[in-house]
């Protein structure tokens, strides 16, 4: 009996022949609902840090460095992909795209670090973020007359730093 | 039976020694008790009544009543009811009466809570260090509430080394692990082997140990926690995810959608689909049959790419939030799916066929590893492991969650014990769940996936969950807290009770079938004697040797 089932064992081996994908030579296209990295567009997003609150691995993180500018950032290490961030995003700002290949040895190739312009609330005092661009060039401190440096934040001394605020202050990583 | 006889039984004996009982659910039963009773009330649930030993549990409640809480879990699989033994114990020198002499499978558990939290268990037959790392000083209890989760004690020394206990004369020990190819986590077994068999042995794990209930308490909240909850396991992930959220449901009293649970039970099933093609393959590689360790992971693959078009990945599905769950099965996701049985069904049907008359793989599986239907009961074995040696559980049945009492199926039972009877059971357990599937797909009724959530969930409230998982029975405990997050949150994964029995399954068997009896329970493969390069600019490939990588690696 055991000659036959060694029989059988060849058969189904002779009838599947060459299964295994030539990868990394040709990438299989991913499903529709792949979960990759995730991308934040800076144009949709209003700031209101639920991702940062909903993300089960701290990876993103809000800072407000002034009255004005609002820092969210991704860091992308322990990122899990699980897509809360996405699900949560009240504009659709966040989206999982299909990248799957990101080991790097540079973390700043996967991570993003989105400079939100946001308003102050005549009534409450708290930051929300204008309606559209127009609106925001109405704001004191937009500015677009250095082109490489295009977002300038007015500080409260009064004048204008010459880099922009978000450079000059450390952000904790981890 | 429901609980509530269960509970008059208990009463019946006990009338002085209940203090307090919540029976929230028909299937669920809350037995406070006093400390001083503790030993024999456990008795007779465990030995009287007949129940199965599930886990041990204590926490750290001083914040809120001043004391530690210690519980026992059990299960009466016939009568379809968890039930928890409390005791309530004060906050300085928290002692609790062992059950280890009652109840052999409670040692590992009572020992981690005296690691974990400083509670001794008085009389425990060896009471000696489990989880904590060697180097870790006395008297700091990482789980307690005053620890921080990222504290690291004055006097922690990395380098300490386990004081191994001395082997019996006439042995000779034999190192297996922490790293071996056929374990899938660094674990240690200390063998002792007399000539070509093992008469004992002695066992250190917890190497891996990464804290993730103290996160659970502390950091994450509870829609965070499904997403940790699923990297317990690499491959029984969905299985924690969906438990950990039952367990907060029946704590907070919340109903899920009807097909949010369909959704889950396809998902479970997937997930045991995948699990049990990849064990059989990995327990013929361990054996040395490696033709049907390439052909069950060919088809086992259809099922990985399944389950990435429902839910954005092959593994790790984030399939679970409190109140439901996130993917929608679509009608043509389910056309596919249908599909994928149909080529599946056929597949394992020849492979079954083929696998049953392999006199080879008979010989090398036969008789090793027995496990006796007392060993079962003792240790509290699960899932493939119990069902092989003719012990009749299965949570799905027992104790049903998500959809499964809306389902026929059979639940598969050998009697051999032995390891070939694994193999049998979880052969046949495919079929079983590609029935299910079916009948799934077939009765998912429309609706939302998620309930609506009003308010904060409730505060203080013990939830208990049990899943099936391809392994066997995975247990959470959940205390609902506040901040958003729970007080405690106990994982009681399959193979804590199941290695257990380890010790047992091995003792007078030949060292060569040391692999394959611990491969039956948990199967790995880290074994790697050649790596392939790839440049893809050229797209030339080469395959280095074990000797040319040897050669590299000294020319450094």
């Amino acid at each position: 009996m055991s000659l036959l089932s060694k029989i059988k064992e060849t058969l189904i081996c002779f009838k599947a022949g060459r299964v295994t994908l030539p990868y990394p030579r040709e990438t299989r296209p991913v499903p529709p609902r792949f979960r990759g990295r995730p991308v934040f567009d800076a144009a949709k997003c209003v700031g209101c840090g639920g991702c940062a609150s909903n993300c089960p691995a701290r990876e993103i993180l809000m800072v407000d460095l002034c009255q004005e500018v609002r820092v969210v950032k991704y860091i992308g290490r322990r990122c899990t992909y699980c897509g809360r961030c996405a699900d949560v995003c009240p504009e659709k700002a966040i989206t999982m795209s299909k990248e799957f290949e990101t080991a790097t040895n540079e973390i700043h190739d996967i991570q993003q670090e989105l400079e939100l312009f946001m308003g102050t609330c005549q009534r409450c005092g708290r930051c929300f973020t204008d309606a559209g661009p127009l609106d925001q060039l109405k704001m004191k401190g937009y500015r677009f007359d250095e082109l490489d440096k295009d977002r300038w934040v007015y500080r409260s001394a009064g004048y204008l730093e010459k880099e922009a605020a978000v450079r000059d202050i450390e952000i904790e990583m981890d | 039976m429901p609980a509530w006889k269960i509970l008059n039984r208990i009463k019946e004996r006990f009338a002085a020694a209940v203090e307090r009982t919540d029976v929230p659910a028909n299937n669920r039963l809350f037995v406070h008790v006093r400390p001083g009773d503790l030993r024999e009330v456990c008795r007779h649930v465990f030995r009287d009544m007949d129940a199965r030993y599930v886990i041990s549990i204590g926490w750290d409640d001083r914040p809120h009543s001043g004391g530690f809480v210690v519980s026992h879990h059990f299960s009466f699989d016939k009568a379809g009811v968890l039930c928890c033994v409390l005791v309530r114990l004060p906050g300085d020198h928290p002692k609790v009466d062992s059950v280890s002499e009652i109840i052999p499978g409670a040692n590992w558990a009572e020992r981690e809570f005296q690691d974990l939290l400083g509670i001794c268990p008085e009389g425990h037959p060896w009471p000696k260090r489990l989880v904590l790392p060697d180097g870790w000083p006395e008297g700091v209890h990482p789980l307690r509430k005053d620890v921080a989760w990222n504290h690291v004690p004055e006097g922690y020394n990395h380098d300490a080394e386990h004081r191994f206990e001395d082997p019996p004369p006439g042995c000779v020990v034999v190192p297996f692990g922490p790293f071996h190819p056929t374990l899938d986590e660094p674990e240690h077994f200390r063998l002792y082997v007399e000539g070509e068999f093992v008469r004992g042995c002695e066992y250190r794990g917890f190497m891996v140990h990464r804290g993730i209930e103290k996160l659970g308490d502390s950091v994450l909240t509870y829609n965070d926690i499904p997403m940790a909850a699923e990297r317990i396991c690499g491959i029984c992930g969905s299985v924690h995810n969906v438990a950990y959220a039952q367990a907060v449901e029946q704590a907070a009293a919340l109903g899920v959608p009807l097909r949010a649970e369909y959704v889950r039970t396809i998902m479970l099933e997937l997930e045991r689909l995948h699990s049990h093609l990849l064990w059989v393959g990995l327990a013929c590689h361990i054996v040395g049959f490696d033709t049907l360790f390439m052909q069950s992971f060919r088809i086992r693959e259809p099922v990985m790419w399944m389950a990435e078009k429902i839910s954005g990945n092959r593994k790790t599905y984030a399939l679970c939030v409190i109140g439901g769950v996130r993917w929608e099965i679509t009608h043509d996701l389910k056309d596919e799916m249908r599909a994928m049985l149909k080529t599946l069904e056929k597949e394992w049907l020849a492979v079954a066929g083929a696998v049953k008359g392999d006199r080879n793989l008979q010989k090398r599986t036969k008789g090793i590893g027995v496990t006796s239907k007392e060993l079962v009961k003792e240790m509290g074995l699960v899932g493939p492991i119990a069902r092989a040696a003719g012990v009749n559980i299965d949570c799905r049945r027992d104790l049903p969650y998500a959809a499964y009492d809306k389902v026929d199926f059979d639940v598969v039972v050998h009697e051999g014990g032995d390891v070939w009877s694994r193999v049998l059971v979880r052969v046949l357990e495919v079929f079983e769940s590609i029935r299910i599937i079916r009948q799934c797909l077939d009765r998912m009724p429309d609706g939302p996936l998620q309930a609506k959530l009003n308010g904060e969930l409730p505060v203080g409230r013990l939830g208990v969950s049990s899943v099936e998982a391809p392994r066997g029975e995975s247990h959470h405990m959940v205390v609902t807290g506040e901040n958003n997050r729970p007080r405690r949150w106990r994982v009681r994964a399959p193979t804590y009770q199941n290695l257990q029995g380890i010790p047992a399954m091995i003792k007078d068997q030949r060292l060569a079938d040391m692999t394959i009896s611990l491969g039956s329970i948990d199967p790995c493969f880290s074994c790697t004697d050649r790596v392939e390069t790839l440049d893809i600019r050229t797209g030339g490939s080469q395959v280095y040797t074990q000797t040319e990588l040897l050669q590299m690696t000294r020319q450094r």
